[in-house]
């Protein structure tokens, strides 16, 4: 969307032309914000672009692969400002061993019954992560070969990072909100300049 | 002892058995997370728990006194810990260290974590901190030889439980 | 004619003649063990003493914090998210901080990045000297132990001395570090920076950790049965390394030169004079290397960061009582003494986030047990393990 807010001389941020090019490679497009290369491709073409990413692109390093839910209805935090349309949008970061670079690669999943290649034959590191995500979104990764939960208990139900999975302590005993710390008895009321609240 | 079970024992035997308790415990350290580290500094050099008789490292659950739950204690592992905790012949102590340990602690809200150790297993000593300072956790100790020290043997004797695990 | 080392090599590999009905044996390794660094839990199928698949199972310590951070604001994230790689708790913060004040456009003041920087840099030499004390000790050596936890504590005494905790730091703030450094009652006229001396304790404090590098280096590095166990096993070539996610010094064992402390720009290491410690053959003995040369590095940053560190000036930028993040998506990641640790925060301008991806070193690196324990002897499985420096938090979150 915008480039980064700190290049005030230049308006095209250093890694926009990396950006490009590589998005011209794997067929896809590419924003820079904040510094992070995300290239939107389509879900069909989630294997092969990953294996031009790692191939044409020289990015051998697997750094993580997650997803992010957007939903309208949130039980546990705030809901987002405005309605957007739900989806679940998935996330894989790959970089280089050479100059650091890397690149986000993002694709929509819909929200009801997600499912993907799986992209363990490309990078061999992404088992685990796809294991993971998994079982915390509902993802199903197809070809995976171990599937399976990794981190939760077998009796477990339900996927926690869905927006629709509460917190059942807090609705139990709700946080009671952000609190000021009250000064000391017996010595001057001190004023507090960092910006922190007190932790549970 | 059949004997002290049923008619406990005079006081110079009860204080001698106390006093030679408290000063051998076999600490099986179950080091979860962040005050495992704590822990393992206060078995160092600079505050070395040893000079309190005890030890560190007993070979196995079945040889040791005391047991020390540091660290927070989720539901996938809270079934070893009542599994471990049954191993432990009589009498034996727990000391629950730091706050997750205690109730929860900054995980209170999570769906994974048990909200203190004690929903599993009888707790004696519970060491607040996050994590305590090696110097806390040696109070905690301190404060468990004091029970100790303390103790009925008739009911401490009766409190058996002879079904072996 | 057979000779005596004839026949002692044949008996050594002899097969026995009498068909034998052997099966494997499936081993159990945790969760609670005093060697697995934590609670993990190995399931090794074994035969004889050659294990032929592992596989680990984890999730003993997830405390879901990726959950957690939805319903938190960003400085109470900052409290809990030192406790992921419990060792090293400041280098924890680094990436997320810098992070949120990427959103939000905020400039570090110098002086606040140079503490930043001898903090991050004190946090690594901690985690080393754990590592120091923990490997030689799963490998039957009891007295690195205390040579290391003694130079730990003094390291640790300078940490807690500026920031009060001795690893949950907690001394981030949105903007810089916490104003009121050091220790002492809050009054008006209380110079708001760091105590006093701490500066040339902690040239002593480096001059100690090198005698203890060498120390360390003297009791292990030549002894033979440390060599035997840990040259030659569990090599691991890089580019499978980096296929599976492995990073920091793992990596660099390997022979790739690649640190994100050279490469990243999250705190300003490019005003210091440093080297990347590469190895030769991705051994577990490359692996203790690396992590011994690092230690020097770091007191080599640290030094000079000391020396360098601007006299006076603001240790947090202007910022609003009330953080609220503007709308957006970064990832930045750092050099944790672990690997590369990495924060995906997506806010939507509220308090918190909207979604919180920690990328953890330690969940890469043990994520190729089950490639690099394949056809091992038992003994070495805890040898390898202990090479790889994780630390359960770290995995599981």
């Amino acid at each position: 969307m915008t480039s980064s807010p700190s290049d005030t001389e230049a308006t095209v941020h250093p890694l926009q032309e990396f950006a490009d090019s590589a998005a011209e490679t794997v067929g896809g497009e590419a924003e820079v914000q904040f510094d992070t290369i995300k290239l939107r491709v389509s879900a069909e073409r989630w294997v092969d672009v990953l294996t031009t990413a790692r191939d044409d692109l020289d990015l051998v390093f697997f750094s993580w692969l997650s997803a992010i839910d957007w939903a309208n209805e949130v039980e546990a935090g705030d809901p987002l400002k405005e309605e957007i349309e739900e989806r679940i949008e998935l996330l894989c970061t790959v970089g280089d061993l050479t100059e650091g670079r890397r690149v986000t690669f993002s694709t929509d999943l819909p929200t009801e019954k997600p499912s993907v290649a799986s992209i363990v034959e490309v990078y061999v590191g992404a088992n685990w992560h796809e294991r993971e995500a998994a079982e915390m979104f509902g993802i199903t990764f197809e070809g995976h070969p171990d599937p399976g939960p990794l981190y939760l208990p077998e009796s477990f139900l339900g996927n926690p990072l869905k927006k629709s999975y509460p917190l059942l302590s807090r609705e139990v005993k709700p946080w009671p909100g952000t609190v000021d710390v009250e000064a000391m008895p017996e010595k001057p009321s001190t004023e507090n300049p960092s910006t922190e609240n007190p932790e549970a | 002892m059949g004997v002290a079970q049923k008619f406990g024992v005079p006081k110079p035997v009860s204080w001698l058995l106390n006093w030679s308790r408290k000063y051998s415990l076999w600490m099986f350290q179950f080091g979860l997370a962040c005050c495992a580290i704590e822990m393992m500094a206060a078995s160092g050099p600079r505050y070395d728990f040893m000079r309190f008789g005890i030890i560190p490292l007993p070979a196995s659950p079945r040889q040791a006194d005391l047991m020390v739950v540091a660290g927070t204690v989720t539901d996938k592992m809270a079934q070893s810990v009542r599994r471990l905790y049954d191993q432990m012949p009589e009498p034996k102590y727990v000391i629950s260290m730091g706050s997750c340990a205690n109730c929860g602690g900054p995980y209170w809200d999570s769906y994974s974590v048990t909200k203190g150790v004690d929903q599993l297993l009888p707790v004696d000593v519970y060491v607040p901190g996050c994590p305590p300072r090696p110097e806390a956790l040696m109070d905690g100790i301190v404060l468990l030889q004091q029970i100790i020290q303390a103790e009925n043997i008739k009911e401490k004797w009766n409190q058996r439980d002879l079904e072996p695990v | 004619m057979v000779t005596d080392s004839d026949l002692a090599k044949h008996l050594s590999e002899a097969q026995v003649s009498v068909e034998l009905q052997t099966e494997d044996m499936t081993l159990n390794i945790g969760p609670q063990h005093p060697s697995t660094h934590g609670v993990l839990r190995l399931v090794a199928r074994v035969s004889g003493e050659r294990c032929f698949d592992v596989k680990p199972v984890i999730g003993y310590m997830h405390r879901g914090y990726e959950k957690l951070s939805e319903v938190r604001t960003y400085p109470q994230i900052t409290a809990l998210i030192n406790r992921i790689d419990w060792v090293s708790g400041y280098a924890n913060e680094i990436p997320f901080i810098v992070a949120a004040e990427k959103l939000m456009d905020v400039e570090v003041p110098e002086r606040a990045q140079y503490i930043r920087i001898i903090l991050t840099e004190m946090a690594r030499v901690s985690s080393h000297l754990v590592f120091m004390a923990s490997y030689p000790l799963e490998l039957g050596a009891a007295t690195p132990l205390f040579f290391a936890l003694r130079d730990r504590e003094r390291v640790l005494d300078l940490i807690e001395s500026v920031t009060g905790g001795r690893f949950h730091p907690n001394f981030n703030r949105i903007g810089g570090v916490k104003p009121n450094a050091g220790s002492g009652p809050i009054t008006k006229k209380t110079p708001q920076d760091l105590p006093a001396g701490f500066l040339g304790e902690t040239r002593d404090a480096m001059s100690v950790v090198l005698d203890t590098c060498e120390e360390i280096e003297d009791l292990v590095a030549g002894n033979e049965i440390f060599r035997a166990r840990t040259k030659g096993i569990g090599v691991m070539p890089p580019e499978v390394g980096a296929a599976f996610g492995v990073s920091g010094p793992n990596l660099r064992a390997s022979g790739v030169k690649f640190d994100l402390r050279k490469v990243e720009d999250y705190l300003p290491y490019d005003q210091f004079d440093f080297d990347v410690v590469v190895g030769e053959n991705g051994d577990c003995w490359d692996r203790w290397w690396v992590r011994l040369e690092e230690i020097r590095e770091s007191a080599k940053i640290i030094s000079q960061a000391v020396d360098g560190i601007p006299p006076s000036g603001p240790l947090q930028a202007k910022v609003p009582k009330v953080i609220k993040v503007p709308a957006g998506e970064t990832y930045v990641r750092a050099e944790n003494p672990k690997g590369e640790m990495g924060y995906y925060i997506v806010s939507d301008g509220g308090p918190g986030p909207y979604r919180l991806k920690i990328r953890s070193a330690s969940f890469s690196n043990i994520s190729m047990l089950s490639w690099i324990l394949e056809g091992v002897l038992v003994p070495d499985i805890i040898a390898i393990m202990g090479s790889l420096d994780f630390v359960l938090g770290d995995v599981d979150r």
